[in-house]
């Protein structure tokens, strides 16, 4: 489904990105981990168009997407949520992703009738009631808590109707409770929606426990992917980013 | 039986069309129809920048181009090609609209404070062009030799009464007008933009061209209310381009409430109320306005009976605390 | 090169403390004012130009810390409308003191000389005074910023304010110093402008536009970046008034226009 080559970028004088090659199965569940700085965002805004690679090819379904800006990425169907929940404070849970479905329908600058339209309902309702935000509907965004909003942030991406859904820390900022809360409930929209769904993560628990695969990235490059068995015994792996904790047979 | 919004928005806009031309009725004379004619051009005029303003997050300091733009235009079709009213007015807003595209075309892909200011910079071109112009513009003068005023589908706008309701029902239909686009998906796709303009690039919505799409309107309906004042004083001077009538349009948002859509307008009756209260008493107008400016912003952002409220309770506080201090310890 | 002096103050102002100063043509104005009220009670030129200088150099300050500094965290409008409240104040103000007509003051004794020939051209003895004040400002400028503790610690103040403050570095002195420095450009620039400009309300305007756009295209918050620009658009207005007076605004425009679009933080600024 997804398949960045040879994808290259770099800052100034610092190589983010180098010559990254890897491969996304369709309807997979892939958690990308690495060490801070490895570039996990990095490649993340690649894929997504935040800015263009230095090199390399992005393909989605087979298109080459490198280069082109994000509005028109975001099109052809990636979705993406952010580390920092990115969200619109003055609207309501409910007008935010009706919001988002008109993009998502190019109905997003009709002028002839009032928002919102009455087709959208359905979907909005729906993506809602994947994320389990339903009863916060008509809460402002600004107002809700940190957890919800990141729900709420997903929510916006899911609007998208998305082949590949991208996840940027989706536990970021919370509680070990939470934590699980919101990991069952990605596990559980990934489950009745079958997209391709990549995420990065911080806690090796979370990542071992969901995961169908691995990526691991380091200074840019990719160290190791593979089953999660097969990483966590990697030696590779273990001293740059695991431990000693982590070797096979730790819970 | 609930109305659609449209609806109620309809039914809204009647009354008050209804209620405007009765109102001569009971305030008869010219200071009440000049009043509410002025307040048409300005209510317009500060309703049109809040849609960049308020719900679109891009702060226009040279919004007043547009007022002069279309008081100049409409005045000179008038006066040197003769054209009939319909015909002036569809021009300058084809006039307006063009030379919105390209304005905003450059400034809308700079970021806030340096949009603000080229706008502002764009506002003062006009200027220096009208005054210096002065074959075409009549110059620091302004367009002498009045402005005719043909009938047209039986309306004869050199009937000050008809002219009174002329204003106010271009008044009525702009704000209706501007009142759909803003509760229509593309009002709220603007909103999106100005919360979070990133993450609407992220959900594929081309923040571009709609943020150029939202200048353009907002400039037509400008050069709306520049028109409205032109067909008032049958002419067009510099001030109309000049810096401080987007000053005033500025003021006039904060002052009657930037996030509610009629704020604008009640901000532009106050502060017209204002002008001629001042003016009665004194010619020293900006002073007046400025110390007024001043208090609102540095106190009275919550209004004049929210800043009371606020020093009554710091009173309260502060009392409180002296007299627990003067107690001896116990 | 008077564009200079209020350019690289506004620069300043906003290089540091990341506000507009939108009244910065009337602290201009105001130098002006004071510059001619203080020539005609003295006598002396320079009395008037020190004088009004840093008599704007402390109006300046005031300025900054009884208003602005309660609008910096404040969205930008309020600043705006803190700055259009004075503009509005000061031109009625001047109305008032000074009267409404135009007003000019004349070449002082000193400059009254025979023009000077510089490289083939003819050149006014005070013009050439006027380039050489503005080398000598723009050395001193250059110097106390990069080279002193004092420029050190402006320029630390403009990148982390909390974190100068937490070195016991008082920014609220950093912070009107820095406004004042640049009132006292302004003035300085008004003050000289006496002499071979009219005097009316409302004067501080057009010079505040061509400073704007000077500071553009030179880049906020860079001192050299205002005399080139400076530079720049005088050498702009010698050509334009040649044609077309209109011209000129156009070509700056132009030339403001391209910057921002290959290089949005101006010649020489830094990216925001």
């Amino acid at each position: 489904m997804l398949t960045v080559e040879n994808l290259r970028k770099s800052f100034g004088g610092v190589i983010a990105m180098n010559d990254v090659t890897l491969h996304f199965d369709a309807g997979s569940l892939t958690a990308v981990i690495g060490p801070n700085g490895a570039g996990k965002t990095t490649f993340f805004n690649l894929i997504t168009g935040a800015f263009p690679p230095d090199a390399g090819r992005v393909l989605l379904g087979g298109e080459d997407i490198a280069g082109l800006r994000a509005p028109d990425i975001m099109r052809r169907g990636i979705g993406r949520a952010f580390q920092i929940a990115s969200i619109f404070p003055s609207f309501t849970v409910r007008e935010a992703i009706l919001g988002a479905v008109n993009a998502r329908r190019r109905w997003y600058a009709r002028v002839g009738r009032r928002f919102p339209l009455a087709e959208a309902h359905a979907q909005a309702d729906e993506v809602m009631e994947l994320v389990g935000l339903s009863a916060r509907a008509e809460a402002r965004s600004g107002t809700l808590s940190h957890g919800d909003q990141k729900l709420l942030d997903i929510a916006l991406a899911l609007a998208l109707e998305p082949r590949v859904l991208l996840l940027d820390e989706p536990t970021a900022g919370m509680g070990p409770e939470e934590r699980w809360q919101m990991m069952e409930t990605v596990h559980q929209l990934w489950q009745r929606k079958h997209m391709t769904l990549i995420f990065i993560e911080h806690d090796m628990d979370i990542v071992f426990k969901y995961a169908q695969t691995i990526r691991v990235l380091s200074y840019g490059k990719v160290l190791a992917e593979g089953q999660p068995a097969d990483v966590r015994r990697n030696a590779q792996v273990i001293e740059a980013y695991l431990g000693a904790h982590y070797r096979a047979g730790d819970a | 039986m609930p109305k659609s919004p449209l609806t109620r928005d309809l039914l809204f806009a009647l009354g008050a069309l209804a209620l405007l031309a009765v109102l001569p009725l009971v305030f008869p004379g010219k200071a009440f129809s000049d009043f509410v004619i002025r307040l048409s051009a300005f209510a317009i005029f500060a309703t049109s920048l809040n849609l960049l303003i308020g719900y679109g997050g891009m702060v226009s300091f040279g919004h007043g181009l547009f007022y002069g733009l279309g008081a100049y235009s409409f005045a000179l079709l008038m006066q040197k090609a003769g054209a009939s009213i319909p015909a002036a007015f569809a021009l300058t807003i084809l006039i307006n609209g063009g030379v919105a595209a390209v304005i905003g075309a450059i400034c809308i892909r700079l970021k806030e404070i340096y949009f603000s200011f080229l706008t502002l910079a764009f506002q003062m071109l006009l200027h220096s062009l009208i005054i210096a112009w002065t074959s075409v513009t009549g110059g620091d003068q302004g367009l002498t030799g009045g402005l005719p005023r043909p009938p047209f589908l039986g309306i004869r706008l050199d009937d000050p009464h008809q002219l009174y309701l002329f204003c106010c029902t271009v008044l009525v239909v702009s704000l209706l007008l501007m009142r759909h686009l803003v509760q229509s998906p593309f009002g709220y796709t603007l909103r999106m933009i100005r919360d979070n303009p990133r993450r609407a690039e992220f959900l594929g919505i081309r923040v571009w061209r709609v943020r150029l799409l939202a200048f353009v309107v907002a400039g037509i309906f400008g050069g709306v209310g520049g028109m409205l004042i032109s067909l008032f004083v049958s002419s067009a001077y510099p001030d109309f381009a000049y810096w401080t009538v987007s000053g005033e349009g500025v003021f006039m948002i904060l002052l009657g409430g930037m996030s509610v859509f009629l704020g604008p307008a009640a901000g532009a009756g106050i502060l017209l109320l204002l002008n001629d209260l001042v003016t009665r008493f004194t010619e020293h107008y900006s002073l007046v306005l400025g110390i007024v400016i001043l208090l609102f912003a540095l106190g009275l952002r919550r209004g004049v009976l929210g800043f009371a409220a606020d020093l009554w309770a710091k009173r309260a506080a502060t009392a409180r605390v002296a007299a627990s201090q003067a107690r001896p310890a116990a | 090169m008077l564009l200079f002096l209020v350019a690289a103050g506004l620069s300043l102002i906003f290089g540091t403390l990341k506000v507009t100063n939108f009244m910065h043509g009337s602290l201009y104005m105001l130098g002006a004012y004071f510059a001619y009220t203080l020539y005609n009670l003295s006598g002396s030129y320079a009395v008037a130009v020190v004088g009004s200088a840093l008599g704007v150099g402390l109006f300046a300050l005031i300025f900054e810390r009884l208003f602005m500094s309660r609008v910096y965290g404040a969205d930008v409008l309020m600043q705006l409308l803190v700055c259009y409240g004075f503009i509005l104040i000061l031109d009625d103000a001047v109305k008032i003191i000074w009267g409404a007509e135009f007003l000019s003051m004349g070449m002082p004794a000193a400059f009254q000389r025979p023009p000077v020939m510089l490289a083939g051209g003819v050149l006014p003895v005070f013009y050439v005074f006027l380039i050489g004040v503005t080398l000598l400002v723009a050395a001193v400028l250059a110097y106390v910023i990069t080279k002193t503790r004092v420029g050190k610690i402006v320029r630390a103040a403009a990148i982390n304010p909390t974190m100068t403050s937490a070195l016991g570095i008082n920014t609220a002195v950093v912070f009107g110093g820095v406004f004042a420095l640049g009132g006292l450009l302004a003035g300085l620039g008004g003050a000289l402008a006496v002499p071979v400009r009219s005097l009316v309300s409302g004067m501080g305007f057009s010079i505040l536009i061509e400073s704007f756009i000077v500071t553009v295209i030179g880049g906020m918050g860079s001192v050299a970046g205002a005399l080139v620009g400076a530079l720049l658009i005088g050498l702009v207005r010698s050509f334009g008034t040649i044609g077309f007076p209109l011209f000129t605004e156009g070509v700056m425009f132009l030339f403001m226009t391209i910057v921002l679009i290959v290089k949005p933080s101006g010649l020489f600024g830094k990216e925001r």
